[in-house]
């Protein structure tokens, strides 16, 4: 796919092939490949698949046929799933939050894990601080605003460190504020080596922080038609912004760590 | 008909005054209706999951079976019941019929039939995304399972209750493999048959207003938890 990178990918699928039901082919996909602190961009029309494709990398949708590169060894996706499920989160464009409190969700995927409680609370805790949701804790989360909701879902996947991040139209009904701050999150997690792929109508809002780009056509990854915008001096701003707000927030991290 | 009025007068005063038969009945209506609803209901909801969730062949065939068996009357379940267990049938040996075992066999068989369906529509309306959300949140599928099943907790206890009051209520098949034996197997719905037909109302009568108070009560606990369920 591009042929520059010198690490491996975190994850390779070759030969993906999904059909509808009906017999329809949905996803013919010779590579794709997710890569550490790196964002994957995938365009396309509604019910061209963007959505199934995510599913099937998170490892929700079985395809027809995958091989999966994970960990230097190259496995039939159903084999290779149970290995890499644990590093790889999928978030619907609307977040479905469980019936509990705010805490309880964040818990969710920390159980099972093999920590002790102590260890939960702690980490479930200092998650909810860093992302602005300690007021929150106790509330349960249906009565929460779309924006609060998105929030807690974030929250409660990176609570798990997970090495990759599918995200399926972040930018989806957003307004200005918030597209932004996801933006800022996406340039952080990237910073953080967290690989991401992410699915947009919009371009826009991705300018400057997706390193590849493919559109999806007819089960295709092919070359977008539509180009992203140049990072023109409005976006060279925007970028800057943004760097520094990575900054401040990695500092005001290291701050509260410490 | 001035019969009726002092019937109702009497079976006040058996309840009242705590008449050992009448409360005999009533406690082996509950004991037996209460042990099937709590045997067949995990089941039969762990089976609509897979119903509803698990893709395997003869899925959709095996759903509308269980939809049509939902209206099944009791009488013939009670009769598969007994030719089960009557000296003759395959588990004769147990020497089961006519014990509260049987009305308990039977009642599983109703209520598991009533579960299925119902509890198949509730899950397979519901929302995918928590199934999604669970697994891809690391949770393995028994975990998953019982997420979807406490998101839809409402829903899935309003079946159960109503499955309750359907077994508690019936008579065909607790008659019939139950036998209606004084002070061991004779419930609340065979006490009421028989009382009446002797023209003894009193007990009949007392015996309804039990069934009613019960139906009455379900029903304010349901719709205190369909309200709960809607603030969501």
């Amino acid at each position: 796919m591009n042929g520059a990178d010198l690490t491996p990918p975190l994850l390779r699928f070759r030969n993906m092939r999904k059909t509808l039901p009906g017999g329809r082919l949905l996803l013919d996909i010779e590579e794709l490949s997710v890569h550490a602190g790196r964002c994957l961009l995938l365009t396309g029309p509604n019910g061209v698949g963007k959505t199934t494709l995510l599913k099937i990398i998170s490892g929700l949708e079985p395809p027809d046929h995958a091989v999966a590169d994970y960990r230097g060894a190259s496995r039939p996706w159903a084999a290779a799933r149970d290995r890499y499920r644990r590093d790889v989160i999928y978030l619907h464009q609307q977040a479905y939050l469980f019936d509990r409190s705010v805490t309880e969700n964040v818990t969710y995927g920390l159980r099972g894990l093999g920590l002790s409680r102590a260890q939960i609370t702690e980490r479930v805790e200092r998650a909810l601080e860093l992302c602005g949701l300690s007021h929150l804790a106790d509330r349960n989360a249906r009565e929460l605003s779309g924006g609060e909701k998105q929030r807690v879902a974030l929250t409660r996947a990176l609570v798990l460190s997970p090495r990759a991040l599918l995200l399926d139209e972040p930018f989806a009904g957003l307004d200005e504020e918030s597209r932004n701050r996801t933006g800022f999150l996406i340039q952080r997690l990237k910073s953080e080596q967290v690989g991401l792929v992410v699915t947009s109508h919009e371009l826009l809002p991705m300018a400057g922080i997706a390193d590849e780009h493919f559109e999806l056509r007819a089960g295709r990854l092919v070359p977008p038609a539509r180009r992203l915008p140049r990072a023109g001096a409005g976006h060279r701003a925007r970028a800057a912004e943004l760097h520094n707000r990575v900054a401040y927030f990695d500092a005001k991290v290291s701050d509260e760590a410490g | 008909m001035d019969g009726l009025g002092e019937a109702t007068f009497r079976a006040l005063h058996l309840l009242v005054t705590g008449d050992a038969e009448l409360w005999n009945i009533i406690g082996v209506s509950f004991r037996v209706s209460v042990s099937a609803i709590l045997i067949s209901t995990p089941v039969a909801v762990i089976l609509a999951f897979l119903l509803a969730y698990a893709r395997f062949p003869a899925r959709l065939p095996l759903i509308s079976t269980l939809q049509s068996l939902q209206s099944i009357p009791t009488v013939v379940v009670g009769l598969l019941v007994y030719m089960l267990l009557s000296r003759r049938g395959l588990f004769g040996d147990l020497h089961l019929l006519f014990t509260q075992t049987a009305m308990v066999l039977g009642q599983i068989v109703i209520a598991f039939l009533f579960v299925v369906p119902m509890a198949h529509g509730v899950l397979a309306a519901a929302d995918r995304r928590a199934w999604d959300t669970a697994r891809t949140l690391g949770a393995p599928p028994w975990r998953a399972m019982l997420t979807v099943m406490t998101e839809l907790r409402f829903g899935l206890l309003a079946v159960a209750i109503a499955a309750f009051a359907r077994i508690v209520t019936e008579v065909g098949t607790s008659i019939m493999v139950g036998g209606n034996i004084e002070g061991f197997t004779r419930n609340i719905p065979t006490a009421i048959a028989l009382e009446t037909s002797k023209g003894e109302f009193a007990q009949g009568i007392a015996l309804g207003l039990v069934l009613l108070v019960l139906a009455l009560l379900l029903n304010v606990f349901l719709g205190m938890l369909q309200g709960k369920g809607e603030m969501r």
